[in-house]
């Protein structure tokens, strides 16, 4: 079959997976105005942000002849868990002829989990099939710690434009990766690219650091949210996300005595705000706004998609967090119109304003 | 059953569930022995209120639940009870914004920071009358375990009462009256009523006649008689959607889809209209479920998107060619 799954972040993971279990994977094209505009015209009106535009992303799948489309279910209570149900019968509607295989969580239909698994692994046996899972874990995890240090030091390159450019080659690096000395290989390869990028020299105290939070799919996917990360990067900020996809998968399938996780941790700060779990990454937003401004961060940008329903509680309750911790945050609602211009100048703006802020103290204890 | 704090007063604002369980937590309060204070009757002043204080792409009920809360508020009194709706039903939830209200408006709302009366409900049905939901309020409200239990037991009788009323055809207003013993106008609707609609919606928008600008009395006014969720069994809403794979997570939600299902299949209505208000996240996905059920079934289906703004006239003018062009079907078919 021809294996396809939406996509979100660093693709070359899922694409990777897939074709250790011997599938053929076609990955969706970088989602583009033309995803949008396919997302749009076929999603209901009042969808998610992310609705659509996984929505036009499988579209346009389907035309490259992707049979069979990953993904996974989510466990509500936001739209999210529901996504697959909603996108498989519009895809029908539209006369594709796709099957879905829908990872929900292990604990909610154990058997229905098995099954999926039983599909995907075709005839391989589960020692490989452990052994794949396995290795696409490590992989990501190392793409993942590289990812974080490419934002600590894209503010401070000598060259413009240089750490973008190493990063896209150490992804691709990564993709051609299939046993363990290669992926060791490229780890330390992408090590070395990283380490003779040249910096300039700043000062610890004028350093400024922002934290991304916000629902996954926004603050995970660059081609919607405006390269965020890297529009920070050129406005002189060290960025940090709130959602790694290591993270998500520890989180979120790893069984409990296999991890190592401050999820827990994050979620406690977050519950004076948002007491108990109401679904999307709300509560995890508002702790990890917490959690930034206690590792020294100068200030948080709050991504959601328009209208999302946990993250407008976030937004809510933020001014408060915002004044109790003395951190500033900045909310920019991402839609298919969002001005990408506006947005921007709202960013600089508040840039600007941390900048100041931050300098008049410095000046002022120095 | 007397005892609490006679002095203490509680606000129910007049939004959200109140259309639904008004007939527990009112009588329940009460027979603790505090006074109980619901908001006015939502109107212009409610609506902009609350959509001032609530952050701009939040739905329409939640603004004006909002509204109602300020209402409150300014009639002074102690607290507003909000409670948190978690489940009513195994593996299902409320919608996030329901869940997180309390934090909403405690942390979102100036000066209600010390006003919101709150405890979590989580039951395994409809039925929320278990007194021990309510026992994190019993300090406050200066009342024991013991008064609890029997004012929810008492207060459960009325609450069951009242959905027997909505399963005999009345309307939620027609039902929270005849529980309080009022008399309900006479109904105008004709003895042979030409068309029968189901009407699909949640209760705070159908029910709050500012919201839907009586959708209900306009459908009496043109000779339609109507069918709504919430005076169907509740079993069979479930039976209803028993064999879709993943049925929606919000309970609400669920049950409409189960109502429009049953109105869809089994053919006993001319039409279906889903009304719906401005930014509701969950129906975005319901009214797609409708939109492709009636492609299959040819049962018709419209749409009504309220909001705050929304004009009269064109809710008429819509309602009335719906109704025009279902009656002519009939009369071909
Ligand atoms: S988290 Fe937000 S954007 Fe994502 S599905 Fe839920 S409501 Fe939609």
């Amino acid at each position: 079959m021809n294996v396809t799954f939406p996509y979100m972040g660093t693709v070359i993971i899922y694409k990777k997976l897939l074709e250790l279990l011997g599938h053929h994977v076609i990955v969706p094209p970088r989602p583009s105005q033309k995803t949008l505009d396919l997302g749009v015209k076929y999603s209901p009106e009042f969808a998610c942000f992310p609705f659509k535009t996984i929505m036009g992303s499988y579209i346009e799948a389907c035309e490259l002849g992707a049979t069979t489309i990953v993904t996974s279910g989510g466990h509500g209570p936001c739209r999210a868990g529901f996504y697959s149900e909603i996108h498989q019968r519009i895809l029908k509607e539209l006369g594709y002829n796709v099957d879905f295989i829908v990872f929900d969580s292990y604990f909610r239909d154990k058997e229905r989990f098995m099954e999926n698994v039983r599909k995907l692994k075709g005839n391989y046996s589960w020692f490989h099939v452990a052994k794949a899972i396995k290795f696409t874990f490590d992989m990501i995890r190392e793409l993942d710690k590289l990812d974080r240090w490419i934002h600590r030091i894209k503010p401070y390159e000598k060259v413009p434009g240089l750490t973008k450019k190493v990063w896209e080659e150490i992804q691709q690096q990564f993709d051609q990766v299939t046993t363990r000395r290669e992926l060791k290989k490229a780890r330390k390869k992408g090590k070395k690219m990283i380490e003779s990028i040249p910096l300039q020299e700043i000062d610890h105290e004028k350093r400024i650091r922002i934290g991304i939070v916000g629902e996954i799919y926004v603050v995970m996917e660059p081609s919607i949210n405006m390269e965020i990360e890297n529009v920070l990067g050129e406005l002189g900020c060290e960025v940090e996300r709130s959602h790694y996809l290591s993270e998500w998968i520890n989180d979120n399938m790893l069984p409990r005595f296999l991890k190592h996780s401050d999820e827990e941790e994050i979620l406690k700060k977050g519950e004076p705000f948002i007491e108990i779990e109401i679904g999307g990454h709300a509560k995890h937003t508002v702790g990890r706004i917490v959690d930034f401004k206690e590792k020294g961060f100068d200030g948080i940008i709050h991504l959601m998609p328009f209208g999302c329903l946990p993250e407008l509680i976030s937004q809510s309750v933020i001014p408060r967090i915002s004044k109790e911790y003395d951190i500033p945050v900045l909310t920019l609602s991402l839609d298919e119109q969002t001005g990408q211009a506006n947005n921007r100048t709202r960013i600089e703006a508040f840039i600007d304003l941390i900048r100041n802020t931050k300098l008049k103290k410095y000046t002022y204890t120095a | 059953m007397k005892g609490g704090d006679e002095s203490l007063r509680i606000g129910i604002p007049r939004a959200l569930l109140y259309y639904y369980y008004a007939p527990f937590w009112k009588p329940f309060f009460e027979e603790l022995g505090v006074e109980v204070v619901i908001s006015d009757e939502t109107n212009k002043g409610i609506v902009n209120r609350g959509v001032r204080e609530a952050v701009s792409e939040i739905c329409v009920p939640i603004k004006i639940f909002i509204g109602h809360s300020l209402n409150l508020l300014r009639k002074g009194v102690d607290y507003i009870f909000v409670p948190r709706m978690v489940s009513i039903s195994p593996l299902e939830f409320f919608c996030p914004k329901f869940m997180g209200l309390p934090d909403m408006l405690r942390h979102g709302v100036n000066k209600l920071e010390d006003k919101i009366l709150t405890c979590q409900i989580q039951s395994m049905d409809d039925d929320i009358s278990d007194y021990r939901l309510y026992l994190p309020l019993a300090d406050i409200l200066g009342v024991t375990e013991e008064q609890m239990k029997e004012s929810a037991a008492k207060a459960r009788e009325e609450w069951l009462a009242f959905r027997m009323y909505s399963k005999m055809g009345h309307t939620i207003p027609e039902a929270l009256n005849l529980v309080e013993n009022i008399p309900i106008s006479k109904r105008k609707e004709a003895s042979h009523p030409a068309i029968k609609i189901g009407v699909l919606g949640y209760v705070y928008n159908i029910y709050d006649s500012f919201v839907s600008m009586d959708v209900i009395e306009k459908l009496r006014d043109l000779q339609v008689s109507f069918i709504t969720f919430d005076m169907l069994e509740e079993q069979d809403l479930k039976n209803e959607i028993q064999d879709i794979r993943k049925p929606l997570f919000w309970t609400f939600t669920n049950k409409l889809l189960g109502a429009g299902y049953r109105f869809f299949s089994n053919r006993e209505v001319d039409g279906v209209i889903h009304i719906t208000a401005f930014g509701c996240g969950p129906d975005s996905m319901l009214s797609k479920l409708f939109e492709i059920r009636s492609n299959e079934t040819g049962v018709p289906f419209m749409m009504i998107r309220v909001d705050e703004h929304t004009g009269e006239n064109h809710l008429q003018t819509r309602i009335e060619a719906f109704v025009d062009m279902l009656k002519r079907k009939k009369r071909v078919g």
